[in-house]
C-alpha cells in the first residue's frame, strides 16, 4: 500500500515537473530556431500525413539507400543540412538542390531548394553543359570545365527510399563534379517532414 | 531428397547457361553470305534506302570518303580512314522523328496538323526552368543559348527549294558542327545524319496526314536484299522462319526499319530484339547482325 502511494506521489510530480518546464519543440537544446526561417512544428500532436506517412514503397524502383553513396561525398543529417544552410547557402558558396520531379517539388521543399530534377544533368542531355555553368563550373578553352568555383551543393529527394538524389550525385560525379563539392541529405523530405522542420512552399518558375 | 534437389539444381543452372551462352548457335554463315552477294543486287530494289553497299573493304572505304566529306580533318587536310568502331556519332537527342516531322509539315501549312511539342522543347524548357530557379537562388545571370534546330534547318531547306543532295550537306555538316541534335534513328553505321531516311518520312507522313494509306510492308527476301539471310528455326511443335540483317554501311535504324516494315515507327521492334547488340538506337555498326522480328498479324 505505501508503495502503491510513493509511486502515485513520484507520478504526479513528474507530470507537475515537466508541465512547469516549458513545452517547446526545439531544434536542439540549444537552439530554438534557425537564423534562417526554419522551425519545427510547435504542434506536439502532429502525426505524417499522405505520403510522407508511406512505408512500402515499390522495389525496384524505390529501394533503401545506404548511408554512402559514393567515395568522398559526405552524407548529412538534418542538423548538418541546417548548419549547410546557414553557412554555405546564405553566404553564397552553396546550394541545395532538389532532385524530384517538378510535379512533387511543387507540393512543397526544404527553404532555399532549387529544383534541378535527376533526369537532366545526365551524359545524353545537352543542356548539361548550361546547368553545371549555371553552378559555377568555368568552361574551359579546350572544352572541359573547370570546377574550382564551382557551388558546393546538397542534394536530397524524397526519403532513404528514392534513388533519385544518388543518381544526381552519380551524374554530377560523371561529368566531372569534384566529390568534396557534393553532400548527400540522405533523409530527404520525408525525413525533414518527420521531426516537423518548415515545409516550404516552393517557388516553382515552371 | 538432397540429392535430387541439388542434381535439379545443377540441371537448370546447365540450362541457364546453354541459353546464355548458346555454345550451338554460330554466325558463320554470314561472312559467305555478305561476300558472296553482289553489289549491283541493292542498287536495283525498290526498297533499298541505303546509300553506298558494298563487300569489298577498299570500295567500302573509298565509298564512306565520298559519302562522307566530314571525315575529312579541314585543319590538315588529312583524310580519316573511316573506323568501324567508334565512328563519331552527331550528338542525338531523344526526339522523336515522327515529332519532328508532323512539326515540319504543320510549319509548311499542311491541314490538319497541328505543332506537337517534341522532346528536345520541353527539355529545352524544363533547362530554362532549372536556369530560372538557380538565378533565383545565386543570383547569378545564366542564359540559355539559343541552338539551332534540325526542324528549323530543314524548314529552311525545303521553303528554298534545296535538292536532297544540298539538303544532306546542310544537315551533316550542322551536325557534325556539334550545334544541332538530331533524332537517334537518323544516325548512320558510319556516323551520319540519314537525310533519306529523313526525307523519306516527310513525304510518307505527308501522304498519310492527306488521307493516303500508310507504305505496304514490303516484300523483303535475301533475293533481293543485301545483308538479309533467313533461317529455318525448328522448334517443338512447328518451325518459324527467323530473319536476320547484318548493317551495311550507311544504315540507320530508321533506314533498316523502312526496308522491312516500309515505315519508320516499326524500329522499336528492331531495337527490342536487338537490345543486348544495341546499347541506344544511334549506335548501330557495320556488320552487326540483327534480328528482324515478324510482325503479328
Amino acid at each position: 500500500m505505501k508503495t502503491i502511494a510513493c509511486l502515485a506521489i513520484f507520478a504526479c510530480a513528474l507530470t507537475v515537473g515537466g508541465a512547469a518546464q516549458a513545452q517547446d519543440v526545439r531544434i536542439t537544446t540549444f537552439k530554438r530556431e534557425s537564423v534562417i526561417p526554419l522551425t519545427r512544428n510547435k504542434n506536439m500532436n502532429a502525426t505524417l500525413q499522405r505520403e510522407f506517412a508511406r512505408t512500402s514503397r515499390a522495389c525496384p524502383l524505390d529501394c533503401i539507400q545506404p548511408m554512402r553513396i559514393a567515395d568522398g561525398v559526405l552524407t548529412l543529417g538534418e542538423l548538418e543540412l541546417l548548419d549547410f544552410l546557414e553557412d554555405r547557402v546564405t553566404g553564397g558558396t552553396g546550394l541545395l538542390i532538389d532532385t524530384r520531379v517538378p510535379a512533387e517539388f511543387a507540393t512543397g521543399s526544404i527553404l532555399s531548394g532549387v529544383n534541378v530534377p535527376v533526369a537532366m544533368p545526365n551524359f545524353e542531355n545537352r543542356f548539361r553543359g548550361d546547368i553545371l555553368r549555371a553552378l559555377g563550373a568555368v568552361a574551359q578553352v579546350d572544352g572541359s570545365l573547370d570546377f574550382t568555383n564551382a557551388m558546393a551543393l546538397t542534394l536530397y529527394s524524397g526519403g532513404v527510399w528514392s534513388n533519385d538524389a544518388p543518381n544526381a550525385i552519380g551524374h554530377l560525379m560523371a561529368a566531372g563534379y569534384p566529390a568534396n563539392k557534393l553532400f548527400y541529405y540522405r533523409g530527404g523530405m520525408q525525413a525533414w517532414a518527420h521531426v516537423g522542420l518548415t515545409i516550404h512552399q516552393s517557388q516553382n518558375l515552371g | 531428397m538432397i540429392r535430387a534437389t541439388l542434381a535439379l539444381f545443377a540441371f537448370a543452372v546447365v540450362i541457364c547457361g546453354l541459353i546464355i551462352f548458346r555454345p550451338f548457335a554460330g554466325n558463320d554463315q554470314i561472312t559467305q553470305d555478305r561476300l558472296d552477294t553482289p553489289f549491283e543486287d541493292s542498287a536495283d530494289t525498290a526498297v533499298e534506302v541505303t546509300r553506298s553497299a558494298t563487300p569489298d573493304i577498299s570500295a567500302l572505304a573509298q565509298a564512306a570518303v565520298a559519302a562522307a566529306p566530314l571525315t575529312v580533318d579541314l585543319g590538315t587536310g588529312i583524310v580519316q580512314a573511316p573506323r568501324r568502331v567508334d565512328v563519331a556519332r552527331p550528338s542525338t537527342d531523344d526526339t522523336r522523328l515522327s515529332d519532328m516531322t508532323n512539326n515540319v509539315l504543320a510549319e509548311l501549312g499542311f491541314a490538319g496538323l497541328e505543332p506537337v511539342t517534341t522532346n528536345s522543347q520541353a527539355q529545352r524548357q524544363s533547362t530554362s526552368d532549372i536556369l530560372a530557379g538557380i538565378e533565383a537562388a545565386t543570383g547569378q545571370r545564366s542564359i540559355l543559348d539559343e541552338r539551332e534546330t534540325l526542324e528549323a534547318i530543314v524548314i529552311t531547306a525545303l521553303r528554298a527549294g534545296e535538292s536532297d543532295e544540298s539538303i544532306d550537306l546542310i544537315v551533316n555538316t550542322a551536325a557534325a558542327s556539334g550545334d544541332v541534335a538530331v533524332p537517334e534513328i537518323l544516325v548512320t553505321s558510319d556516323g551520319r545524319v540519314d537525310t533519306f531516311v529523313l526525307l523519306n518520312n516527310i513525304v510518307t507522313q505527308a501522304r498519310i496526314a492527306a488521307g493516303g494509306a500508310a507504305p505496304a510492308i514490303p516484300d523483303v527476301t535475301p533475293d533481293n536484299t543485301a545483308g538479309m539471310e533467313v533461317r529455318i528455326i525448328q522448334r517443338a511443335t512447328d518451325e518459324i522462319e527467323a530473319r536476320f540483317y547484318t548493317v551495311q554501311s550507311g544504315d540507320s535504324l530508321g533506314a533498316i526499319s523502312i526496308k522491312f516494315y516500309g515505315v519508320i515507327g516499326q524500329y522499336e521492334t528492331i531495337f527490342e530484339a536487338n537490345k543486348g547488340l544495341l546499347s541506344s538506337p544511334d549506335r548501330i555498326r557495320v556488320g552487326q547482325r540483327l534480328v528482324i522480328p515478324q510482325l503479328d498479324a
